[in-house]
């Protein structure tokens, strides 16, 4: 640590030579406390002694004035960019002698003097200076880099003192930032000139934003020189936020009118983007948030529900039928969830996203051409399309966040349930085509992915029971009629199910698959046999039996068909193998469900038809009819024994279908009771095989409605015995809570006026009462 | 024209081979139907029959036979019980 004291001692030694050396043989002086010269006598070691001066050293007069008057001729000199005549060496020596004499304190405030003239002449030529916009701010540009090196150097002079006198005197600034203050005190003060450079610096922001090109590094050096001299804040950020915001609130309102959405959003990436690289380039670091939240307001925040309303569903829109999205559709989505997502208004696309589902999903569900049953299956293709679409949105472009995966799965479950229960038939009707022969996908992996898609859709719906009902019926007739495609195919569908609904829920449907297993083990049984062989010798019709475990499969009722003897007899011969082998069941005959195969002889050739056991059986009473001979329907009746319904519709489709085995006398498409019957000899059909449409329209729809009826009875009882099963428990309760209780455990959707129902039912039929005093509440009796 | 037939798929849904709308004598639930602790009729909840000719469920039969009481007897007939064969 430096004292003054001492160091001017040792200026004093340098310049006073008149300290003594005393020489002990010259003028020996006694010394007590030298023991050693004691001892050594005459030949004691030369002694040096110190005296301190008689008079006090003073510095020259003008000493100060001197010192100042170089360093002053210096700093002028630099001001002025002409070269320093000093040594830099002896300037600093000035400096610090200056300082050791304690003469800081003056210095300083001369140097502040100094410095400030010189500002202030600075600042007129500023003033004075007609330059507008870029040549301004190229002047201040220069004035400020003159500013810097000049203050590098006077520093550098006056190092000494900027580490001594000004570090440890509180209150005054150091030297560079007394130069700033001065800089900002004089050159730039909140006036015209910083005004000018502002200007002229957003000026040049305005014109990049405009696409053309600046003077980057200039405008980086100006804004430097704001925050240090630390007036970024208020002096730049602020107008430059405000500015901002004026230039975007004017293009958001022009652009999104004009732009498209798609566009639009597109530009908004790329202000963002830019105003991104304008934070790298040269403003601060600390302006990032304000200024993106300026940005995003204006372009984004002002604009969420014109952009959401005007372009929302355009952006979604694909092509019905196709499974994928344009990529371009994906992209621009993914930068409207991620603007979304900047102004937190995630909320709204999500809205926007369900709303939208619900209303494509609708409309292809209420489509007019629906109600068209041969539009059906392309109903749940679209939808099944329009799932895979929104999936893909959902992971690519709104990154699988789950809230817009909850909002696809309420928008399917809305929308899909609005038809009753439509959507469970065509849904079942269509995994029946997928899962018929004759269909058209032929890869395993191809079939097992429509399933899949189809077990998304059967998430959705609300009434499984009315999937069921129809899936059981046509699965019914899928395998009596031997039309499977896959055996693998409809036990994974099973399995997809029971995974879906658990086992309750398949056990019927695994049981039907059960019995034609069974059925076809008993078959193979009874033709090892000597039934099968007895069956062999005595007719050449090939027998084959499914057996049905009665209530696993759907409820159907016989009808009256006089079957051909050898066909009873056959099936005597089983009926007896059966008992025999299966101890303790016999079989009840449906022959109503029955199907075969008829060999037909014909003058042009032979034929085989595929057809029921109805048509088979008026077919073959006009075997080895002439053409001539024509029978009434009276005379078929009474040869089939079938019911008057059963025998119109199938002689519709012999007579009146595209493939006429049978002639109506007279022609037409209608029958008429007076109509005759008779063979056509001259039949011609390319094919050897012709499979007889047996299903009518009108029989169709018949069989969907006693589907539906059937499933919704079934519901009747699940009620009756859901409610009686909550009353056992609770013994009373008002009416309100047995209703809400009801549709809290209930599987199905229902609806309160059909509960209502049910309750008044079990009331009357006395399994719950009504309370005497207080008619709201209900008792259960046990 | 000549038609012959060539093949015939039959359906027929089998039945237990007893009278019927007979119920069974321990639950008196019809034997089309099933026991008391089981959900689905058929060849899960089977029949059984006696030498003495009567009927049940087989799982009634079974429960009747655990018991103590039962001493191995018939419910109907009290006859030593023996499963036809």
């Amino acid at each position: 640590m430096y004292t003054p004291q001492r160091s001017a001692l040792r200026n004093l030694k340098m310049r006073n030579k008149n300290a003594d050396l005393v020489f002990p043989s010259h003028k020996p002086i006694p010394d007590k406390s030298v023991g050693a010269s004691k001892q050594s006598g005459t030949n004691a070691p030369v002694k040096l002694v110190i005296k301190p001066l008689k008079v006090k050293p003073m510095l020259p007069v003008n000493f100060e004035d001197e010192m100042w008057h170089k360093l002053k001729s210096a700093i002028i000199a630099i001001h002025n960019h002409r070269p320093v005549k000093e040594s830099f060496e002896e300037l600093y020596k000035a400096c610090e002698n200056l300082c050791l004499h304690n003469m800081a304190p003056s210095l300083y405030s001369k140097l502040v003097n100094e410095c400030e003239k010189h500002y202030i002449a600075e600042k007129r030529r500023l003033d004075d200076n007609p330059a507008t916009q870029e040549a301004f701010l190229f002047e201040i540009n220069r004035c400020w880099e003159l500013h810097c090196q000049q203050m590098e150097l006077i520093r550098s002079i006056f190092l000494y003192l900027d580490r001594t006198y000004v570090l440890h005197t509180p209150g005054i600034a150091s030297i560079w930032d007394m130069g700033i203050e001065l800089f900002r005190k004089h050159i730039l003060p909140p006036s015209a000139v910083r005004q000018k450079t502002l200007w002229g610096l957003l000026s040049l922001i305005k014109y990049e934003r405009g696409g053309d090109s600046i003077n980057r590094p200039l405008v980086n050096t100006l804004i430097n020189m704001f925050s240090q001299l630390n007036i970024y804040t208020q002096g730049f950020e602020s107008q430059f936020l405000s500015e901002t915001r004026d230039y975007y609130e004017e293009e958001g309102e022009r652009l999104v009118e004009k732009l498209s959405v798609s566009n639009y959003i597109q530009h908004v990436s790329k202000r963002l983007e830019q105003e991104h690289q304008r934070i790298m380039n040269y403003l601060e670091k600390k302006t990032s948030t304000p200024l993106f939240k300026v940005v995003e307001d204006e372009l984004i925040r002002k604009h969420i529900d014109t952009i959401l309303a005007k372009g929302f569903s355009d952006l979604m829109k694909g092509d019905r039928n196709s499974r994928k999205n344009s990529k371009s559709k994906l992209e621009d989505l993914e930068e409207l969830y991620d603007l979304l997502q900047r102004v937190n208004a995630l909320d709204r696309l999500r809205a926007y996203f369900g709303n939208y589902i619900k209303n494509t999903g609708a409309s292809i569900i209420n489509d007019p051409i629906v109600n068209d049953p041969k539009q059906d299956v392309t109903v749940i293709e679209q939808l099944i399309n329009f799932k895979r679409r929104m999936d893909e949105f959902v992971e690519v472009s709104f990154s699988s966040s789950y809230n817009f995966d909850q909002a696809l799965k309420e928008g399917f479950e809305t929308f899909i349930n609005k038809r009753q229960t439509k959507p469970a038939e065509l849904l079942a009707k269509f995994i029946d085509k997928k899962l018929k022969i004759g269909n058209k996908q032929t890869s395993d992996s191809e079939v097992e992915s429509i399933l899949n898609d189809a077990l998304v859709l059967f998430r959705y719906i609300q009434g499984k029971d009315v999937f069921e009902g129809f899936y059981k019926r046509d699965f019914a007739k899928r395998l009596l009629m031997n039309k499977c495609a896959s055996d693998d195919y409809e036990r994974s569908m099973l399995f997809k199910m029971k995974r879906e609904c658990g086992p309750g829920y398949t056990s019927n449907l695994e049981q039907m698959f059960k019995d034609i297993h069974t059925s076809r083990e008993f078959m193979k049984a009874f033709y090892d046999s000597r039934y099968g062989d007895q069956l062999r010798e005595e007719f050449k019709v090939d027998l084959h039996v499914n057996t049905l475990t009665q209530g696993s499969w759907p409820s159907y009722n016989p009808t009256p068909l006089n079957i051909p003897p050898e066909v009873a007899q056959c099936q005597q011969i089983y009926e007896t193998f059966y008992r025999e082998k299966a101890r303790g069941k016999g079989l009840k005959w449906y022959n109503n469900l029955a199907y075969c195969v008829l060999s037909a002889y014909y003058p042009s050739g032979n034929k085989e038809f595929e057809c029921t056991s109805f048509q088979a059986v008026t077919l073959l009473t006009f075997s080895e009819l002439p053409q001539t001979e024509l029978r009434t329907f009276e005379e078929i009746q009474q040869a089939t024994g079938m019911e008057t319904k059963e025998l119109v519709r199938t002689l519709l489709t012999l007579a009146c279908a595209k493939v006429k085995l049978l002639v109506k006398h007279p022609k037409g498409k209608d029958l008429k009771p007076t109509d005759k019957y008779s063979v056509c000899d001259d039949f011609k059909f390319k094919l050897f095989r012709i499979r007889i449409n047996s299903v009518q329209m009108e029989k169709t729809m018949e069989e969907n409605e006693k589907t539906v009826e059937r499933v919704f009875l079934e519901r009747h009882y699940q009620v009756d015995a859901c409610a009686v099963r909550i009353m056992k428990m609770r013994k009373s309760l008002s009416f309100t809570e047995l209703i809400s209780e009801l549709l809290g455990q209930l599987k199905f959707k229902a609806e309160v006026p059909d509960l209502k129902k049910r309750i008044e039912s079990l009331i009357d039929r006395e399994y719950l009462e009504r309370g005497r005093d207080d008619p709201t509440i209900i008792r259960y009796l046990a | 024209m000549k038609v012959k037939i060539k093949s015939w798929n039959s359906v027929a849904i089998w039945k237990w081979d007893v009278p019927n709308e007979e119920v069974c004598g321990i639950c008196r639930v019809a034997f089309d139907g099933c026991c008391s602790t089981c959900k689905t009729p058929g060849d899960d909840c089977p029949l059984i029959w006696g030498e003495c000719s009567h009927v049940f469920h087989m799982h009634c039969l079974l429960r009747w036979l655990a018991t103590e009481g039962s001493r191995g007897q018939c419910p109907m007939d009290r006859k030593a019980w023996v499963t036809a064969k």
